[in-house]
């Protein structure tokens, strides 16, 4: 999977990339409108990371010529303004996604990986770890071939580990996950604790192992090692 | 009160003062005009009859004006003029009459003469005159009145299609405002100032908005390089001691970013910066709420009742409904106790949250402030933001604590 990131702040940058790189995606990096505008005119990206405010031109500007250059890349947007006008017109422009700063890496991922999937170009939009086999199409898991039931959210909370395997996830970043920001939960994160319980209890239920392993008490991990 | 509808008001009442003075003092001098008159007409006649007895020695009489009569007495008399009711016996009542009486020296004789004069011809007379001074000075009157009408009319619907547009004009609007020019100097005076005003207003406005917008762009920006830098971190194989210090600073960081964006949304409240655009159900957004929050109560095994007796409806942006709901509702689960309850009453006018709580000091006039919680870790701008969208929507919210603490929002009267 090749992906163009555009972003301004180096910093950044090079932290998202460095992320991404370690989870297997191609990352080409472009820091100012000219150098993306330039490289989208050349190269073909499965997935475009795009701030809006860039030295040299606006981000939305350069959304509308990748769609009128009818370049099939998904596109999320990442914008530190977090202003709903801003987002509507980049979804209405054609963007996948709209991802507010700031955000945390293992978001990014769901994100992105969600993107693909709708866009088809992961093949398949069923993941495995050993006998854990999540569709997200159908929202169905199955622990060795058995079939188990979660609920909504259980099952978005189950794909976002998976997809974040063996990755530290705070409680911020699986509650903001879980809920976006639209809730002020302060400190009140005992429903995570309650899902993953569930999780946990149907996954054993049906002969699975329980991979998800609490950090310290302050995050937790899914991993078989 | 209308402008012109004040000037037609103070026109009309010194009209009828004006008119009822000018035709009542216009009576009284017609009155004594007309007397005086009357009382030379007297004097002529008495002339006449002098010459009329020196002349042929013949008494001239006519009852009732004129009587005249030898004296007996020499006396000498002053002329007197009064007023005497003397029977008229053709109509069977009393007249009045304004008689003059005197004695004069005729030829050595003396005479008494007694002239009088209908007082109620001359009446009649200051009466028609009178009237008459009325009828046209109320039909000047009434003429100018409705030329003075329609010229106001004219003069000022530039000026009232000024004022709609000014009422009319938004900040946040594209438009600028446009209004008319009138031609009179006083309201084209009056145009360009408000248009400067407006414009000043505009630009400030925009400045203002653009300000907020930039502030939070600069500070998420390198509260993102935190993050992100401390989530990798977090990453590495860490003893419990680092990893908690980690741990604490993501939460930090995640809780300082939330409350940058708290601040900036209840500037962008204050500034207006939503448009009331959307007509909002309170029944249909408190119940797909309710489902939203489903896990969250199911986690601090909360009983939630929803009694809708009517909807509510109201008039506001949707973004702002949804944080409004959105704040109660994460309040009334992050202050409940383990097995509590919340309440919520809908009907058409009034909505009521209510919820079991550990009991806390705050009361209705400091539980909106800033930064007041009732607990340490919340960032304390949930509620003032919730104050925030009722108070720029109309609404009125107010917090009442008995077994149960409530909110409760009405449509303000």
């Amino acid at each position: 999977m090749k992906i163009l990131i555009i972003e301004d702040e180096i910093e950044l940058l090079i932290a998202i990339s460095n992320y991404l790189t370690k989870e297997k995606y191609i990352c080409e990096l472009a820091e100012d409108f000219r150098r993306a505008d330039e490289k989208l005119s050349i190269y073909e990206y499965d997935l475009i990371l795009l701030d809006i405010t860039l030295p040299g031109g606006n981000g939305l500007e350069l959304l509308k010529r990748i769609k009128k250059r009818q370049i099939r890349s998904g596109v999320i947007i990442i914008s530190a303004r977090n202003s709903t006008d801003e987002k509507i017109t980049g979804l209405d422009l054609g963007a996948d996604d709209y991802l507010a700063k700031p955000f945390q890496l293992s978001e990014l991922n769901s994100r992105i990986r969600a993107v693909l999937r709708r866009r088809k170009f992961d093949g398949s939009s069923i993941i495995n770890f050993n006998e854990v086999m999540v569709n997200a199409d159908s929202k169905s898991v199955t622990i060795s071939g058995k079939e188990i039931t979660l609920t909504k959210k259980e099952f978005d909370l189950l794909l976002f580990f998976i997809i974040n395997k063996n990755r530290v996830l705070t409680k911020e970043a699986i509650a903001e996950h879980l809920w976006e920001d639209s809730i002020d939960l302060s400190d009140s994160y005992d429903f995570i604790y309650t899902h993953l319980n569930n999780i946990r209890r149907k996954i054993k239920l049906a002969g699975g192992t329980d991979y998800i392993k609490t950090i310290y008490g302050m995050g937790y991990k899914f991993t078989d090692k | 009160m209308k402008f012109l509808t004040k000037i037609n008001r103070n026109y009309l009442t010194f009209f009828f003062l004006i008119l009822s003075g000018v035709t009542v003092g216009g009576y009284f001098i017609l009155h004594v005009i007309i007397i005086r008159g009357a009382k030379e007409n007297l004097k002529a006649k008495e002339y006449l009859i002098e010459q009329q007895i020196l002349r042929t020695g013949e008494i001239p009489n006519l009852h009732p004006v004129i009587e005249v009569k030898e004296a007996e007495d020499t006396m000498i008399q002053k002329p007197l003029f009064k007023e005497v009711e003397i029977r008229n016996e053709l109509e069977n009542e009393n007249e009045f009459f304004l008689e003059y009486s005197n004695k004069i020296k005729i030829n050595d004789s003396y005479y008494l003469i007694k002239l009088r004069q209908s007082a109620f011809e001359n009446e009649d007379l200051v009466i028609v005159l009178a009237l008459t001074l009325f009828v046209l000075l109320f039909g000047a009157f009434i003429i100018s009145f409705f030329i003075t009408r329609k010229t106001n009319k004219t003069v000022w619907s530039d000026f009232e299609h000024n004022l709609r547009e000014i009422e009319n004009f938004s900040l946040s609007g594209r438009d600028d405002i446009s209004l008319v020019k009138s031609g009179i100097d006083e309201f084209d005076s009056l145009n360009r100032v408000m248009a400067d005003l407006t414009r000043k207003l505009k630009t400030d406005y925009l400045s203002l908005k653009e300000f907020s917008e930039n502030a939070s762009h600069e500070i998420q920006t390198p509260l993102s390089i935190i993050l992100l830098n401390l989530e990798e971190l977090l990453q590495h194989d860490l003893d419990e001691e680092t990893f908690t210090k980690v741990a604490t600073s993501v939460s930090a960081v995640k809780r300082l970013s939330t409350l940058n964006q708290s601040l900036l949304l209840l500037t962008k409240i204050e500034n207006r910066q939503f448009a009331a655009d959307k007509t909002v159900s309170l029944k249909e957004l408190v119940n797909r709420k309710t489902e939203e929050f489903s896990t969250l109560f199911e986690s601090k095994e909360l009983k939630v009742d929803v009694q809708v007796e009517q909807d509510f409806v109201v008039r506001m942006n949707e973004q702002l409904a949804e944080i409004l709901i959105n704040n109660l509702f994460s309040n009334s689960v992050n202050h409940n106790i383990k097995g509590g309850s919340i309440q919520v009453v809908i009907n058409k006018e009034v909505f009521k949250l209510c919820n079991t709580a550990k009991d806390n000091s705050l009361t209705d006039g400091n539980i909106f402030n800033r930064f007041t919680s009732g607990k340490s870790n919340s960032s304390g701008l949930g509620l003032a933001i919730v104050k925030k969208i009722c108070d720029t929507h109309n609404l009125e919210i107010h917090y009442l604590k008995n077994e149960l603490h409530c909110f409760v929002i009405n449509q303000k009267s």
